[in-house]
């Protein structure tokens, strides 16, 4: 299943007061509302079995994107189309072929054990036995929780609630799935587990995916393609490792030398390049062109000991991006 | 037809599944009709020995404790407390989503979570409803019919009051906090619908006014049948307003959703 999204626009009308009594009384009488512009016209187009990561700061727009692009809100201007079907009209056809995760809020039974809650979506999704249990031991089997399928969902942690609601979610194979930070307050290994169960997931039936998160390595990992959203905008849409290249060329390199060079040596470097030395190492962010030709002028005074070269950490990066996004797009 | 049956007998079994895993929650509403039962007997022999009366509008002192004791438990078998709890929430705090993004309807879904809370009630209740003729076998359910009046009003008025719930839920679309209108119906409900007095306690042009209202079908209207005190000859006109009111109220329902879900911010999600 395709998405095309087209000048999508969405805006709240919010109710705003001040803090303390007395606002608190005026307003009573004399309600003060705001509208918020969520998303300002938003163009999108998701191919089949594609895995899109959607990124942005807190309140950009991803989610309100996403619980529209479900059904969950009505779009204020703008189509959205998931094949032929418009979200917001809810065809049960339509919900039959997508699910969403939302990282903080379950569909799960609390009080029950889980299980309980899987035989409730074979009912609502009209599934039959065998492909219940496919369907079941697949994601039972790709997460490894058969043993806490009969435990009541609040007496789970946090990941395993997080894999059951993934479970949940996807027992009726959607085409199209929509997770919003599936991650979110998992430790490194629940984190993994997740991404690497999306990857398998992806390849194997071939679903859509649309992923928020704020951990970069999730979408690092599993998204060749991104959409940056800021204040509503979509600011950029193409591959992941362009997008990092644009916002930062650098590359930081460390060379350590056997012996430190002649002080005549050094300020020749210095005049070329912008460096750090300390311990006999140097180190340098630098544009991704300069390395080749400052590892050669290096290479020429001595063999190192050791030298690294290495990218950014893509947090930072996307760090110094959302402090500044216009600087870079 | 037969799928969308067994979504929604999936969540009436889930419903007693949950409500089974708090077994001591469960037992605890019985109290509430006891000592309803119980506070409407104290009140009501005091009154009638202090007044040196045998009958007060038509009934007798036994009359009207039968009528008050099916009034009380027909009116808990309807009590959406704990439904009507739940979907406010969903519609402030985002719960809805849940719903939305799956192939099921929420007013049905929510009609077997209400039926799925109630049913323990049903059963406890039933059974005191069903020694009641063999205690006073002269006063309640004279012939079958009364039996199976007694049953179709009942059934119907049960949905009357869902649907009455879901409507004034609906308003959290654009109000956020409807408890105080779902505290004040109940509150009506306890007092106008029979649950306290019989409904003709009331003067006249108070019974004119309710008589436009569905309040009369939820308590008074299956209880006057099991008690033959509205005559047979009345009832197809009782059972044609009660599934007016049902269908009245549903529609509106559906309207207010309808309109209120584009209002939906799914915020809290």
């Amino acid at each position: 299943m395709s998405i095309k999204v087209t000048q999508l626009k969405k805006s709240f009308k919010m109710f705003k007061r001040q803090a303390g009594l007395k606002n608190a009384f005026t307003s009573f009488f004399n309600r003060k509302y705001e509208t918020f512009h969520a998303l300002k016209g938003i163009d999108l187009n998701i191919d089949d079995g594609e895995i899109l990561g959607v990124l942005g700061e807190n309140g950009a727009g991803k989610t309100t994107l996403m619980k529209i692009l479900i059904g969950l809100l009505y779009p204020t201007e703008g189509d959205v189309f998931v094949d032929d079907y418009v979200p917001s009209k809810r065809n049960k056809d339509f919900l039959r072929q997508i699910s969403i995760v939302m990282g903080q809020k379950n569909q799960l039974w609390w009080d029950i054990p889980a299980s309980e809650s899987f035989l409730l979506n074979k009912q609502i999704y009209n599934l039959s036995d065998v492909e219940y249990k496919d369907s079941l031991d697949e994601l039972v089997t790709l997460f490894d929780v058969s043993e806490k399928l009969d435990v009541q969902v609040r007496r789970l942690s946090l990941g395993e609630r997080m894999k059951m609601e993934i479970i949940a979610a996807l027992l009726h194979r959607p085409k199209i799935i929509l997770l919003d930070e599936p991650t979110i307050g998992l430790d490194v290994i629940a984190q993994s587990k997740i991404r690497d169960f999306i990857t398998y997931y992806n390849q194997e039936h071939k679903s859509t995916f649309l992923l928020t998160s704020h951990y970069m390595s999730d979408i690092e990992k599993l998204c060749k393609r991104v959409a940056v959203i800021h204040q509503g905008i979509k600011l950029y849409d193409g591959q992941f490792s362009t997008l990092i290249d644009n916002i930062n060329p650098t590359k930081k390199m460390m060379f350590e030398f056997q012996n430190l060079p002649s002080k005549a040596i050094l300020k020749e470097l210095e005049e070329k390049y912008t460096f750090t030395l300390e311990n006999n190492i140097l180190t340098t962010h630098s544009p991704e062109k300069i390395i080749p030709e400052m590892l050669a002028d290096l290479f020429a005074i001595e063999k190192p000991t050791s030298f690294r070269l290495e990218d950014l950490p893509v947090e930072d990066t996307m760090k110094s991006f959302f402090e500044n996004p216009d600087e870079f797009i | 037809m037969i799928q969308n049956a067994a979504k929604y007998w999936a969540v009436l079994k889930l419903t007693w599944i949950r409500t089974l895993e708090y077994k001591a929650n469960a037992f605890v509403g019985l109290f509430a009709i006891i000592s309803g039962i119980a506070i409407e007997y104290l009140i009501w022999i005091q009154i009638f020995a202090t007044q040196k009366i045998t009958e007060i509008r038509g009934f007798t002192f036994i009359e009207l404790m039968i009528y008050l004791y099916l009034s009380i438990i027909v009116g808990q078998l309807k009590s959406s407390w704990q439904t009507s709890q739940e979907m406010i929430d969903d519609i402030r705090n985002g719960g809805l989503n849940r719903y939305l993004v799956r192939p099921i309807s929420y007013f049905w879904y929510n009609f077997s979570l209400f039926i799925g809370h109630n049913s323990l009630y049903y059963i406890i209740y039933g059974l005191l409803i069903l020694i009641a003729p063999f205690i006073f076998p002269a006063y309640l359910f004279q012939n079958y019919f009364h039996i199976f009046g007694f049953l179709l009003a009942l059934i119907l008025s049960i949905f009357l009051s869902y649907s009455v719930y879901f409507f004034m839920v609906g308003f959290a679309f654009w109000f956020g906090e409807v408890r105080s209108l779902i505290t004040a119906y109940n509150l009506a409900n306890v007092i106008l619908a029979g649950q306290m007095v019989p409904l003709s306690f009331f003067p006249a042009k108070m019974q004119y006014v309710l008589s436009f209202t569905p309040i009369p079908y939820l308590v008074d209207f299956p209880v006057s049948i099991a008690t033959s005190r509205l005559d047979m000859s009345l009832w197809p006109m009782g059972f044609l307003k009660l599934s007016v009111w049902i269908v009245v109220i549903y529609i509106a329902g559906q309207i207010v959703y309808r309109i209120g879900i584009r209002k939906y911010g799914a915020f809290g999600a």
